[in-house]
């Protein structure tokens, strides 16, 4: 679809912008001023921001890693310690957390660097256990199993913006997020990423380094899930070793695949999704999250393409079928 | 705590991971890949037994036969409607099967979470006889019959895989899926016989071992990890393999706390993966084809 439209001459990816920016601007106003549907978009933005961390790596590039709790977590701890461990102001925290995790992404990367697959998959869920035990283990830092509370407010400039404000500003930056790894997507370097997935010798072989790449990917994703872990921080007030799950590493697998592979905008719509199911779903509250699971599974089998491959599938229909109308 | 006391810990630990490995490797054998969901049929062996004891009263032997036969059904209805399906489809690539059974995973998580409940429940002992003294240690009943039950499992499947007509097939359909496809093999059930004996074990295994610690509806993620690293440890040359590995990594799990404290165990799993990772990624025991 995006590749008949670069044709037409159309700027690529700003169609799923447009769209994407539309049902946000119809979600910030169902929300209003309501505390608990603002909670509900707070949660979905963190979703969609860890998931929208895997996708670079894992339907980029290929390589599942499990570790985006505990880079969520980096970010998230970020925003904890510079509140309460020191008096620098609050927004560096979505710079230094995002860097670190990419950082720690990097080593990851490096030693797991001849993994995949299962392999990889084992060593990084291995890995978010790890981190979560040395989150309770290093009382003075990290403060325990309690966590970090008592957050400081942002202050940009004298100015501090409400809960609102905080919950429209994730919004966007999910917006952003997904349109600029939509554009990456299409890019040269989304090209090659993509391909190396599918040939990985092919590209090695025209003078791509792979291992290079792949460590490229996995710093992106994971500065982009600690910037989700840093908003949700911010907006829940504290943080603990239990904020940022197993749970919800498995959930960011399964968004893109609920919303669909082909765009970062699958994830997006992925989290929501998620979100309605597990948070907000009163007639089964408590199974909400097995409907999910049993719905991946049937998605998995079915609709390979998730919930915006099926969208696209039917509007081509739709337009093959007028445009038939119109011939005959 | 002596030195020996320590030592029959390990040897619990060990056999509970050589069980759920020995689960993996049947079913890398026969359908070449890690069935990542081992660690949650082994709660549900657990969990239901211990959930039908406590609710219903039921009898301990009764009660572990129809979680046994559950934790089968389910392992049958990964294979048929999960992993078959996606296999075939994604045409032997392995991202595909791996997010089909981390889904499969998950599912099972939030179904037993649904159905038994959240609470850790104490896990039902089979064995009703006195503790065992060997010297200045006991032994527990349970971790006894874990400890027999992983030998006779062991050397039944051993035996199994070489003397029996469906076990050398499991073998040849391992060694090459294509070869033994066009020689008329029947590939398909072969792998449903592997899926079905892992379910048997991993369910087995999960109520032996649930006296210990108890077993709650989330246990199976980190059994199934520790499960697949005692694979990689032990690699998959033999099938005594996932048992070194899993004694390995049992001592790993006992001995690292007690001399670190804490939660270093984890930290000792990851350090354990990451050197065989690094240095040694096919295990200790591997088979020597002859070219």
């Amino acid at each position: 679809m995006t590749g008949k439209a670069a044709a037409l001459g159309r700027e690529p990816g700003l169609g799923g912008l447009a769209i994407g920016a539309v049902l946000s601007v119809l979600v910030l106003v169902w929300v209003g001023s309501d505390g608990y549907r603002q909670t509900l978009v707070t949660a979905a933005a963190t979703y969609a921001l860890v998931a929208l961390g895997m996708y670079v790596p894992y339907l980029m590039a290929g390589s599942l890693s499990m570790a985006y709790g505990a880079y969520a977590g980096i970010g998230g701890y970020a925003v904890g310690l510079l509140s309460t461990k020191t008096s620098l102001p609050l927004v560096l925290a979505w710079l230094l957390g995002p860097a670190a995790a990419a950082l720690v992404a990097v080593l990851l990367g490096l030693v797991t660097r001849r993994l995949s697959g299962f392999f990889l998959a084992a060593v990084t869920l291995l890995f978010g256990m790890a981190f979560t035990a040395f989150l309770v283990d290093a009382e003075s830092v990290s403060g325990g199993s309690g966590g970090l509370g008592n957050l400081r407010e942002l202050n940009i400039l004298g100015w501090t913006p409400s809960h609102y404000q905080v919950v429209v500003g994730s919004v966007v930056v999910v917006c952003v997020i997904a349109f600029l790894l939509d554009r990456a997507r299409l890019s040269a370097w989304g090209v090659i990423v993509r391909t190396m997935r599918d040939a990985p010798r092919a590209v090695e072989a025209s003078g791509v380094r792979v291992p290079v790449m792949n460590l490229v990917a996995l710093a992106l994703g994971a500065a982009i899930a600690a910037i989700g872990g840093g908003l949700f921080t911010y907006s829940a007030g504290s943080v603990t070793p239990d904020t940022f799950t197993l749970n919800i590493v498995f959930l960011a697998i399964f968004m893109p695949l609920i919303g669909g592979g082909g765009t970062p905008w699958g994830a997006v719509a992925g989290a929501a999704i998620a979100v309605e199911l597990t948070l907000n779903f009163p007639a089964i509250e408590t199974s909400g999250t097995l409907v999910l699971a049993l719905g991946v599974l049937v998605i998995l089998l079915i609709a390979p393409r998730g919930v915006i491959g099926y969208a696209d599938q039917l509007r081509r229909r739709g337009w093959a079928l007028s445009r038939r109308g119109r011939d005959g | 705590m002596t030195e020996l006391q320590l030592w029959l810990s390990a040897l619990e630990m060990g056999c509970f991971f050589g069980m759920l490995a020995l689960a993996y490797y049947l079913v890398l054998v026969g359908a070449g890949f890690f069935n990542f969901a081992i660690g949650p049929y082994a709660m549900m062996g657990g969990l239901c037994t211990s959930w039908l004891v406590i609710e219903y009263d039921m009898g301990v032997w009764s009660a572990a036969a129809i979680a046994v036969g559950a934790t089968v059904v389910l392992a049958a209805l990964t294979e048929l409607l999960v992993v078959r399906p996606v296999q075939r489809r994604s045409g032997g690539g392995e991202l595909p099967a791996l997010v089909a059974v981390a889904a499969v995973l998950f599912a099972i998580q939030q179904f037993a979470g649904y159905v038994f409940g959240h609470p850790t429940l104490p896990g039902q002992s089979l064995a009703t006889f006195d503790p065992v003294t060997i010297g200045p240690a006991t032994l527990q009943p349970s971790a006894l019959l874990l400890v027999v039950v992983t030998a006779v499992a062991f050397v039944a499947i051993a035996l199994w895989i070489r003397y029996t007509r469906t076990g050398r097939l499991l073998r040849a359909v391992g060694d090459s899926t294509h070869a033994a496809g066009l020689l008329g093999l029947p590939v398909n059930r072969v792998r449903l016989v592997a899926f079905l004996i892992a379910g048997v074990l991993a369910a087995v295994t999960g109520l032996l071992f649930a006296p210990k610690a108890g077993v709650n509806s989330l246990s199976g993620l980190s059994w199934s990890v520790s499960g697949f690293l005692a694979v990689v440890v032990g690699g998959t040359g033999s099938v005594w393999a996932p048992l070194v590995g899993g004694l390995l990594l049992g001592a790993v799990e006992v001995f690292v706390p007690y001399y670190f404290g804490g939660q270093s165990h984890v930290y000792g799993l990851l350090l354990v993966a990451l050197l065989f990772f690094a240095f040694r990624p096919q295990g200790l025991f591997v088979r020597m084809v002859r070219a």
